[in-house]
């Protein structure tokens, strides 16, 4: 009976509580603290006990009240002793006052009230990394493993403080737990995991590449390999994902960034991976695009849709597309021809543009008449155009050729190596050098060589560069013997030219793979002792360690599996 | 061709004579300094271990900057330091004075070394350089040593050796209990077949005869003055294999008869040179051997997880054993799982040396003794720098971790008997 009357008091307090809950969040919303706290005090009583002490715990640090808090907080935990919210803030409160012997306490009675809860170790641990107290994290970590015999709920924590600790193996191998449970965790692991000094970075990747593939670790791998320099890395991450949706947004957004950081490869490939999966012709030009951009034009004529080129939108886009391509990939006819088949459907700047494509087309494969006549219908623009540049290099106009280089937009590595023989080079006219650059564009491997050879007689400021390049061309055409005799003279003549430690090393590599690891090992010793500054010592080294067989990797192996630490 | 041949140099020099390039310090030392500033610290120690092959006097300097190196200032040894990428910095006589100083005043100390150890690993003869932490650093570092087996051991030649190192060999004969996994894969049937091949050529009746007899003549040859480096489960079964030389503590997979039911009661530590008071582990289909190991890696029920181990720090003045093993630029270093990859607190002897624990638990990550005239040191886990290595997994390259401090624990030993002014012969 006495409950039956007292019944309709309490409904009319708690709905009295519940309207200075929300008054109280319109107090602090509008900044008004102190008119907040009394309500969020009031609502304490009500159900909304739990959001009014959140409310309060804020209002209170707003007013440099936290003290406050503890009494409250007492008579809840109190009555609830098992509200994890309540613990929370008792623990944050005595933290914020600089109490640590009472956050322990409080630490120590939660545990005592849920002994198999893991959410006062949580806490604890967090509010200890928020201070910057790992090592202390790490041993609350600890304890929650023995005493709940597992810290698998506390993967996140775990993996905070042992990064935090530097010891980063350990911390990848608990982000690794802390991913598979909720993926979404992958920017916090990577950002953790970034300072990882480069010695430590394999024991990361190794936790996160270990199997089963997840897409939560891998994204963080990603993440990390791209804030460490490695996009190569970061790609080799991802590409093993299984093919779904998710998985499929996680190439589109890494093959933007690579496109993003002009790593067209990369970019060609994770656009390739997502069309597999969801072909569209958005896609698909994108896909060809990056692949262009990467200097692999088959690919892009693979990948840009051939058909339905019958728009003035089409024109727009595929069309440019395909004629840079065909251009590139040495078929200027075949570009000519698409370009004058659409001509009725573009514009005259369109046109031009095309035209200008047409003609680098030319100066690829060497013809130079074409190549001048398809400029002359590109327009004024042509004149400082790449294709404009290679005409000029060809013709042996070495300071037009510099100038008009110099502003080019394309990656490739042709254009990269032009452009560093010829800032070599102080003459402004070299037409031995144009007609040696000329040989190569018609892919005359053998009289590029040749000429590169003899224009380096002529030339002494570039002469290393010259032979350097020659080498090149001599190992790609697998001239080992003669590729060996110009690194020889390189080092014999211009031992102190920037090329002669790359000669060198190049000399070695050829050495250790035609199964003369002493020879290596002689030219390697020398190159490191007479370059100790260049900054290909680092390879060299490595270089040497495979020669000696001191590492992995050197020809020795066989022999029984390794014996394991972990056989189970 | 042995790597450290100082003569080695007039061919290089023959190459192109472009020496001139080095540094010349015009001073009587080099430091090889072993803190942060060290490029290599695993090639450091073949820089060191090469001068006192060549007969060069060098210096251990104990806690100073990581425990660095004090070697003559002479070409060879500056040109094996920038061909291996290894950090060397002039000492010149009044720096020297003002490190001595300090020295003096310091927990550090000075400890001469004077002759490189001979070094021999006992391992199979077909195992790969890289089935082995010690002897990937070795190869590594560039320090040269002799593979020994069961039939060197039988033969008497580890009286040849100063230091022996031991890795993942079961001594109790029980082949690490591959057995439980693996007894139908090829290299298994064949080692197996090996091992009792070479019992019954030297009269064993089993493999775990075999064992226990090559566990005596190692503890012999402690006992004699020679010094034993063990990590993994030779730690482990090597005492057992002792301490249970008269009992049967082979499962029947092994030796064709169970375990001796009282085999627990019937163990004599007293032959054991580290544990004493462990409890075999009786079931032949858990994949552990006793309680030694606080880890229990390969049973998913006992396997405990990996933390970080704490090196002691010694009084290097009047204890430079210890302080020399525990040289280091790291005082807390990530664990890693081996057969046998820590040792439990309660079946360690009084009079074992504590070089590193893991705080807040039952057990310990590397010890140190002395047996008869020698030593023994044992470094549990199988591999520092690949925390939980397992069958098939590719190598480690120690070019990727030239800093490991937990493979610098692993040379401290190694260089550690070239501190005897009068090393014992076996």
């Amino acid at each position: 009976m006495a409950i039956a009357l007292l019944a309709p008091a309490l409904a009319s307090a708690q709905r009295a509580d519940t309207s200075a809950f929300y008054r109280a969040l319109d107090l602090e919303g509008s900044g008004n603290y102190r008119a907040a706290a009394p309500l969020y005090r009031t609502a304490l009583q009500g159900p909304d006990r739990v959001n009014a002490m959140l409310g309060l715990e804020r209002v209170y640090a707003e007013l440099h009240q936290t003290d406050s808090l503890l009494v409250p907080l007492d008579s809840l935990i109190a009555q609830n002793p098992t509200e994890p919210v309540f613990r929370s803030v008792q623990l944050r409160a005595y933290s914020m006052l600089a109490r640590d012997d009472m956050v322990r306490r409080s630490f120590e009675d939660w545990v005592q009230a849920i002994p198999g809860s893991a959410d006062p170790y949580r806490e604890y641990a967090r509010l200890l990394l928020q201070n910057g107290r790992a090592v202390e994290a790490d041993s609350i970590i600890r304890l929650a493993g023995l005493a709940l015999g597992t810290t698998s709920s506390l993967q996140m924590e775990l993996a905070e403080s042992r990064a935090a600790l530097g010891q980063w193996a350990s911390s990848a191998a608990a982000w690794r737990g802390a991913l598979a449970a909720n993926p979404d965790l992958d920017q916090a692991a990577a950002y953790a995991l970034a300072p990882a000094p480069e010695g430590a970075r394999d024991s990361v990747r190794a936790a996160f590449r270990s199997l089963p593939v997840d897409l939560g670790a891998r994204r963080a791998l990603a993440e990390l390999e791209m804030s460490w320099g490695s996009p190569g890395n970061a790609w080799a991450a991802l590409r093993d994902l299984r093919p779904d949706s998710a998985s499929i947004d996680a190439w589109l957004d890494f093959a933007a960034r690579a496109g993003a950081e002009e790593r067209w490869a990369l970019a060609r490939d994770a656009y390739v991976a997502a069309l597999h999966v969801r072909a569209s012709p958005t896609l698909a030009l994108q896909a060809a695009a990056a692949a262009l951009n990467a200097g692999d034009p088959q690919t892009a004529l693979a990948l840009a849709p051939a058909s339905g080129v019958d728009s003035a939108n089409a024109a727009a886009t595929v069309l440019p597309l395909r004629v840079r391509a065909l251009a590139a990939a040495g078929k200027p006819a075949e570009a000519d021809a698409l370009v004058q088949g659409f001509a009725h459907l573009l514009l005259p700047v369109q046109l031009e543009a095309l035209e200008r494509s047409v003609a680098f087309g030319w100066v690829r494969t060497g013809n130079l008449e074409r190549a001048r006549a398809a400029l002359d219908r590109a327009g004024p623009d042509a004149d400082s155009s790449d294709a404009a540049g290679w005409l000029a290099l060809y013709e042996g106009n070495l300071s037009g050729a510099r100038a008009m280089l110099r502003n080019s937009t394309d990656a490739s590595p042709e254009l990269a190596e032009a452009l560093g023989l010829i800032t070599r080079m102080p003459e402004d006219s070299a037409p031995d050098v144009g007609r040696a650059f000329l040989a190569l564009a018609r892919l005359d491997s053998t009289g590029a060589a040749t000429a590169f050879t003899q224009a380096a007689a002529g030339h002494a400021d570039a002469a290393s560069a010259l032979l350097s390049l020659v080498a090149r061309i001599d190992e790609a055409r697998h001239a080992d013997s003669a590729a060996v005799g110009i690194w020889a003279r390189i080092l014999k003549d211009f031992p102190d030219s920037p090329e002669a430690p790359g000669a060198e090393l190049a000399w070695a590599r050829q050495l250790r793979r035609s199964g003369n690891a002493a020879g290596a090992l002689q030219r390697l010793e020398h190159m490191i002792l007479t370059y100790p500054e260049s900054a290909l010592v680092p390879q060299a080294r490595r270089e040497l360690e495979l020669a000696r067989q001191s590492i992995p990797g050197g020809g020795q192996g066989g022999g029984r599996p390794a014996a394991a630490a972990v056989q189970a | 061709m042995r790597r450290r041949d100082w003569l080695r140099h007039m061919a290089v020099a023959a190459v192109g004579a472009r020496f001139v390039r080095l540094p010349r310090f015009d001073v009587a030392h080099v430091l090889v300094p072993m803190d942060d500033a060290q490029a290599d610290h695993l090639k450091a120690y073949g820089l060191t271990f090469g001068a006192l092959k060549a007969g060069l006097k060098s210096e251990w300097l104990l806690n100073y900057r990581g425990g660095s190196f004090l070697l003559p200032d002479v070409e060879e040894l500056r040109t094996e330091a920038a061909l291996d990428g290894v950090t060397v910095e002039p000492m010149d006589d009044a720096k020297l004075a003002s490190v001595r100083a300090l020295i003096q005043d310091s927990n550090m100390d000075s400890v001469p070394l004077e002759k490189a150890p001979r070094i021999a690993v006992y391992t199979p003869p077909d195992a790969a350089p890289w089935d082995d932490a010690v002897t990937l650093a070795l190869k590594y570092a560039g320090i040269a040593y002799t593979p020994v087996y069961d039939d060197e051991v039988e033969h008497g030649d580890l009286s040849k050796y100063d230091w022996l190192h031991l890795h993942h060999e079961d001594f109790t004969g029980q082949f690490n209990k591959f057995y439980l996994g693996y007894r139908d894969a090829p290299w298994f049937i064949e080692m197996v077949q090996t091992a009792l091949t070479t019992a019954r050529k030297y009269g064993f009746a089993n493999v775990p005869a075999l064992k226990k007899d090559v566990a005596d003549r190692i503890r012999q040859f402690v006992t004699n003055g020679g010094f034993l480096f063990a990590m993994c489960g030779a730690t482990e079964t090597l005492d057992l294999a002792l301490a249970g030389h008269d009992v049967d503590i082979a499962q029947p997979f092994s030796d064709g008869t169970p375990m001796d039911p009282d085999a627990d009661r019937k163990m004599d530590w007293s032959r054991a040179l580290a544990f004493r008071d462990a409890h075999l582990e009786m079931s032949p289909y858990v994949n552990s051997m006793s309680d030694i190991d606080g880890h229990q890696v390969n049973d998913p029920a006992r396997r405990q997880p990996l933390g970080t181990f704490t090196l002691f720090n010694f009084s290097a003045k009047f204890d430079p054993v210890a302080s020399m093993l525990v040289q280091d630029h790291r005082s807390v270093i990530n664990d890693f799982y081996g057969v046998t990859t820590s040792f439990t607190k309660t079946t360690l002897k009084p009079s074992d040396v504590v070089l590193a624990f893991e705080e807040g638990t039952p057990w310990v990550k590397y010890l140190h003794g002395d047996y008869g005239k020698g030593t023994w040191t044992y470094y549990g886990g199988h591999d520092p720098e690949d925390p939980e290595h397992a069958i098939g997994n590719p190598p480690t390259d120690l070019s990727l971790h030239k800093n490991s401090p937990g493979y610098r624990l692993i040379l401290n030993n190694v260089l550690f008997p070239a501190a005897r002014k009068k090393p014992l012969k076996t």
